[in-house]
């Protein structure tokens, strides 16, 4: 196991410092109430601004919560809302840029067109819109985040499915008299999936920054809920007192981040070795 | 040269059009949200009808569209709900401090990304190279609003040696106006410098392989030559397009850094529109951002398309 784990670092060397982050990440979302050492909305009025200790890690909150705790159970609002927003983008990105390339035509400009004009827009503006207009709650940062992202996996699922409609196969499965649903479903997607699943590890580094931005501004995740975006905007008031609330949140937020960009670097350097300089 | 301007600008216009539609919209996604915002959830349906009415918000949305539209046009961007004074007046006031701000970012990001990204390709596999590509990584992960929120804890509540806040106008003390704005600008700049930096080496390892750089070494050109001449240059075209594109992330961002450092900027009277459910300040400040970003958009594309004379004749290019 050892030599493997060395010869995977060896070899892919981001891709695997990446995964383990992600593992890291993922495996303290799900498996949270019994990682941590208390429960992330326990007051104890005691022990408010307390630095690190035996018994809080990490210190404690302007009314004495643990940090290490909520900090763990952060992970659960990024990877939750990451999840569905980068599920958003990719399947409704998938869907108008594989329409897109297989109608062609006015089809193709219209959505396509549509799709640059989304892609314009600042997203952090765009999505801080949006939240304006549907409410700020979790829900909706998912939905506003997942929208940000429908016009760059449908750039790419258009110039994949484009690239993989020049191929023999398509033209053999038209010449059969395969349907278009079926053509698209059976020929094109399985050939356009995997750019579109490297490109959605690196979206979700995104997500998860955007949805501790959105969370900072208070639009996100809402107190008493923790997320590394509330905790570093509640962190603001007491950075004199207790620092550590402005760094904890941060680096966790930091290096999940990293992770997913490591992973994502990771694969496309896998996949693709053209693109590694 | 004109011909290319002209047809920039036939492309800005619709795109800009597009984009007030968009915006518009996004905001009215969920009918009769404005009233109920601004008025609470307590709100009577007799109030929610008065404010609507007041406001013209029971007109179809298409009309309400056009108005707007046709207002805007005239620089007229509507009045705020909150406290009932012209919105295009407060974003007068406050764009320059956001477009200092965007510039000063963009200049640290264009200050690390340019020369760090030439030398990580020159020395394209070396330690250099390693310890700024690890560079760039790291930069990309951090959120700019914790580089804010550290840069504030250590040179601002530690050190104190820079303001955590506030704002001077430039031309008032340009000294003070420094010293507010280089936490800010460094908090925006440095993580944008990371795609930049990326964008930098590999287009500068693309031009460094290729033929006609090879051709002027072989034929005695002093190195800073090549360098400056043909590899720079040509390397410059890539990376002013993702630099377009990164100066519209970057305006972002000013949302974010501006309510952190209490600056009276464009980004946080888009934080007030919200906070206060003020549709039209929202609306206004919102499309003014859009705006900008367009607009350097489309001025970059110009000036790659000058330093790239293909551009200019694909026809020619393309014989």
């Amino acid at each position: 196991m050892i030599a493997f784990t060395n010869y995977s670092i060896r070899r892919h060397g981001l891709l695997t410092v990446g995964a383990i982050i992600v593992a890291a990440v993922v495996l303290s979302a799900i498996f949270a109430p019994w990682i941590a050492p208390y429960s992330p909305y326990d007051l104890d009025v005691t022990v408010m601004l307390h630095g690190p200790s035996r018994a809080h890690w990490l210190g404690t909150d302007e009314v004495g919560r643990d940090v290490l705790s909520r900090t763990i159970f952060a992970a659960q609002i990024s990877v939750k809302v990451a999840l569905f927003a980068v599920a958003i983008g990719l399947i409704g990105g998938t869907i108008i840029g594989m329409l897109a390339a297989y109608c062609g035509g006015t089809v193709d400009t219209v959505l396509m067109r549509l799709m640059e004009l989304l892609f314009s827009f600042p997203a952090i503006l765009l999505a801080v819109v949006l939240m304006a207009s549907l409410g700020t709650n979790v829900l909706n940062a998912m939905l506003a985040i997942g929208i940000i992202f429908i016009p760059g996996f449908a750039r790419l699922a258009r110039a994949s499915t484009l690239s993989a409609l020049q191929q023999q196969y398509v033209e053999a499965a038209r010449s059969i008299g395969m349907s278009h649903s079926r053509i698209i479903l059976r020929e094109l997607l399985p050939n356009v999936v995997t750019p579109l699943l490297v490109e959605a590890a690196v979206a979700f580094a995104y997500a998860v920054l955007l949805e501790s931005a959105l969370s900072f501004l208070g639009l996100g995740a809402q107190p008493p809920e923790p997320s590394w975006g509330n905790m570093l905007n509640t962190g603001r008031g007491f950075m004199a007192q207790a620092p550590w609330l402005s760094i904890v949140p941060g680096l966790a937020l930091f290096l999940c981040v990293l992770g997913f960009n490591l992973l994502g670097d990771g694969l496309r350097d896998m996949l693709d070795p053209h693109l590694r300089d | 040269m004109a011909r290319l301007l002209f047809t920039r600008l036939a492309l800005f216009v619709p795109t800009l059009f597009a984009a007030s539609v968009v915006l518009f919209i996004a905001i009215n996604v969920v009918p009769g949200s404005a009233a109920r915002s601004a008025l609470g959830v307590d709100a009577t349906p007799q109030a929610i009808m008065r404010f609507e009415a007041l406001n013209g918000l029971n007109r179809p949305l298409v009309v309400q569209y056009t108005d707007w539209l046709g207002r805007a046009l005239h620089g007229d961007l509507g009045t705020s709900f909150q406290n009932r004074v012209p919105v295009a007046p407060e974003i007068l006031k406050r764009l320059p401090t956001t477009l200092e701000l965007a510039v000063l970012a963009f200049l640290v990001a264009n200050a690390i990304a340019l020369p760090l990204g030439a030398l990580a390709a020159l020395r394209h596999g070396r330690r250099a190279d390693v310890t700024i590509s690890a560079l760039a990584t790291v930069l990309g992960a951090i959120p700019n609003f914790w580089l804010a929120t550290l840069l504030v804890l250590v040179f601002s509540l530690h050190l104190k040696i820079l303001p955590a806040g506030g704002y001077t106008p430039l031309l008032e003390s340009p000294w003070k106006n420094f010293t507010q704005m280089i936490l800010p600008a460094l908090s925006l700049g440095l993580v944008s410098s990371a795609l930049l930096l990326r964008i930098m080496r590999t287009t500068m390892l693309e031009v460094l392989n290729s033929d006609y750089v090879r051709t002027a070494h072989a034929k005695g050109a002093p190195e800073w030559i090549v360098v400056m001449r043909h590899a720079l240059r040509n390397a410059l075209i890539p990376y002013l397009t993702v630099g377009a594109v990164e100066f519209g992330f970057l305006f972002g961002g000013v949302v974010i850094i501006e309510d952190i450092f209490r600056l009276p900027g464009i980004g946080s009277l888009v934080l007030v529109g919200i906070i206060n459910r003020d549709y039209p300040v929202l609306l206004g400040s919102a499309l003014i951002v859009t705006f900008i970003v367009l607009t350097a958009n489309m001025l970059v594309d110009t000036c790659a398309s000058l330093l790239d004379p293909r551009q200019l004749r694909p026809r020619e290019a393309g014989r």
